[in-house]
């Protein structure tokens, strides 16, 4: 019997009523199957992504947790020759702290400024630019911090040549989430803010601040969480330093320094020891950030649809 | 100003409306003065912070690297100004992200097709973040476990029984550079796999949101069709959310190209062409993070190393430039750092 499906045309080739209307059970039977095993098939890839990483945690939680007790992590003796992290602790907190603030004074004004005052078209191109920087290799960004900190203004291999290099790189993602913030404050509200007589500044501060800074701070995590885990721009420009630094043209050791002398020493060695630690407190340190930063962006996108009602 | 006539003679000392056909206010607002400019032009400055840094890293590379002294012919070793060569590099770089940019695409795909079609929201609100978390992991972890975990499992079972077993296949036969115990199991594979992971998150993550933001009523008329869900997946999925999935396999390739100290520390940087599939070789960001040190003292090496950060650059800007194009917004993104 013809009906008016005979007369439609599929351009694949894919007619899904066919094998029902034709009675192909055969094929109707082979498709579902097929359907339902590749259903059961699929989700074992996640075993491919998580068992690896599952197996990572517990290797370095492993190694790492009987020989790091509080001693070890407050011991300010000389890491080279003891099992002391102190000293690379404290480093990592100066090294990190002022790359943080060197990031956020470059990406924060430069996120609102996007999100306020550009035009949408003159804001494409400066995301762009921020993606761009977002996307550049950590080695490219520590080749640049040498020959430019380093070399060309003469500040050697010190905390200041490294913490710059980290600020840059942690820049960009400071500031796409500082645009986002602003960005996705419902319209209403900033028109009922300069509809009422504010000031761009004053817009800023006291209606925009507010609604936007929880997601600011996911930014300011995250880059501290990125931050916290990159080698190579400090490692080409900051010198180690047995000691805790003094002042901002000395070396300094970054944890993740450790990891890396740790591999070159190879197994075996007090050295690794320390990679293993030092490798234990950042994963910890890098989870527990971005933990915080997925709970935090939940509450605000729950926020941002309140905003709405 | 009041439009109605007002009585008494007050009205007539009021300023009389302009006409209706007069120009628009364009000719009657005050001129802007240079503090009027002031406040058009300062709110941009810190817009331009991000593209004030890569200009500057572009220039820095550029002043840098040795092109005006040597032009484009350091890319092979040879001339006794560049004894070096990037070539090597250059390879090492494809025939390592290459692969692993297939294979992480393979398994994205997979994954994210059992997470938005297959699986059940309860589970994939737990699994997801974890994929998710996978970007945060540093790289300098993933390589120590690889290096002390891995590359162990490759040195002592699966290379000799390659070698054993697969010699008659070109590419798998004995290496002619014997590895030393320290460095067993260090090479191309083990540089594969590491990439492979650390692509695999964002490659999962961007293909998730391409299927994730295809519109319901596509999906179930497909299904009311009585397509299976695969069929619509395949046929309907695939194809709407293939910006995206292209996307991903550009930003998937610009993580695994530019990736340093877990790639150092897993592919034992090595200035030759690879011969068999398990041969130490390098990279380009390896090579370079590597070799810093010991080109302060060879002015020749360290304009090598600029002109290496230069093609490296060039190649991941493109492609970053390139793959953002194609998806206009990256919200979960944002969370993962990508």
């Amino acid at each position: 019997m013809a009906t008016v499906l005979d007369s439609v045309t599929y351009p694949h080739g894919l007619d899904p009523s066919d094998d029902l209307r034709r009675g192909n059970t055969a094929r109707l039977r082979w498709r579902t199957g097929f359907d339902r095993w590749i259903g059961y098939l699929l989700p074992l890839l996640f075993l491919v992504a998580l068992v690896p990483i599952a197996d990572l945690v517990w290797y370095i939680g492993k190694t790492a947790l009987p020989t790091l007790t509080f001693t070890v992590i407050s011991s300010q003796n000389s890491f080279q020759s003891y099992n002391a992290l102190g000293v690379p602790l404290i480093s990592t907190f100066y090294i990190l702290g002022l790359a943080t603030v060197i990031a956020v004074a470059f990406g924060l004004f430069g996120g609102i400024a996007t999100a306020e005052f550009l035009s949408e078209s003159a804001a494409g191109w400066v995301r762009m630019s921020a993606n761009l920087l977002a996307g550049m290799p950590s080695v490219i960004v520590g080749y640049f911090g040498y020959f430019a900190f380093v070399l060309y203004f003469g500040w050697g291999y010190a905390i200041i040549a490294g913490a710059f290099t980290l600020g840059f790189f942690m820049t960009p993602y400071i500031f796409r989430t500082a645009d986002l913030a602003f960005s996705s404050i419902p319209r209403p509200i900033r028109e009922a803010a300069y509809g009422s007589g504010a000031r761009p500044v004053q817009y800023i501060l006291r209606v925009g601040a507010p609604i936007a800074f929880p997601q600011i701070l996911t930014g300011v995590f995250l880059a501290m969480a990125i931050g916290l885990g990159e080698t190579a721009p400090i490692i080409l420009t900051v010198a180690t330093n047995v000691a805790v630094p003094t002042n901002l043209s000395q070396g300094a050791t970054y944890l993740t320094y450790l990891i890396w002398t740790g591999f070159q020493f190879g197994p075996h060695s007090v050295e690794l020891t320390l990679a293993f630690e030092a490798a234990f407190l950042i994963v910890v340190v890098v989870i527990a950030l971005n933990i915080v930063v997925r709970v935090i962006a939940a509450r605000f996108r729950r926020r941002l649809e309140g905003l709405y009602q | 100003m009041s439009t109605t006539p007002a009585a008494g003679g007050e009205a007539d000392r009021r300023e009389p409306l302009p006409p209706l056909d007069s120009p628009p206010d364009a000719a009657r607002r005050p001129r802007r003065g240079w503090k009027g400019w002031v406040g058009v032009i300062v709110p941009f400055i810190p817009a331009l912070v991000p593209a004030a840094i890569v200009i500057s890293v572009a220039v820095t590379l550029v002043n840098a690297s040795g092109l005006h002294n040597f032009g484009w012919g350091f890319f092979l070793p040879g001339s006794s100004a560049n004894p070096y060569g990037v070539a090597v590099e250059i390879v090492g770089s494809f025939l390592t992200a290459v692969p692993a940019l297939f294979l992480s695409m393979i398994l994205g795909l997979g994954i994210a097709i059992a997470s938005v079609v297959y699986l059940p929201t309860f589970i994939t609100r737990v699994l997801d973040p974890f994929v998710d978390l996978l970007a945060g992991i540093p790289s300098v972890v993933y390589g120590l476990w690889a290096f002390i975990v891995i590359a162990p499992i490759f040195g002592t079972v699966i290379n000799p029984w390659a070698v054993e077993h697969l010699s008659f296949v070109p590419g798998f036969a004995r290496s002619i550079i014997p590895p030393s115990p320290t460095t067993a199991g260090t090479g191309l594979p083990l540089a594969i796999i590491v990439l492979t992971l650390m692509a695999l998150p964002i490659t999962t993550l961007l293909i998730r949101d391409a299927l994730r933001s295809i519109p319901k009523d596509l999906w179930e008329s497909g299904l009311a069709l009585g397509a299976t869900r695969w069929e619509v997946m395949r046929r309907v999925g695939l194809r709407t959310g293939s910006r995206g999935i292209v996307s991903a396999a550009f930003l998937g390739f610009g993580r695994a190209i530019g990736e340093t100290v877990a790639v150092a520390m897993v592919i034992g940087v090595d200035a030759r062409f690879p011969v068999n599939v398990y041969d130490v070789t390098s990279t380009m960001a390896a090579f370079m993070f590597e070799n810093l040190d010991s080109a302060e003292s060879h002015p020749a090496l360290l304009q090598n190393l600029a002109e290496l950060a230069l093609v490296l650059l060039a190649i991941t800007l493109v492609v970053n430039l390139v793959g953002r194009r194609l998806v206009s917004h990256i919200y979960a993104g944002e969370v993962a750092g990508i």
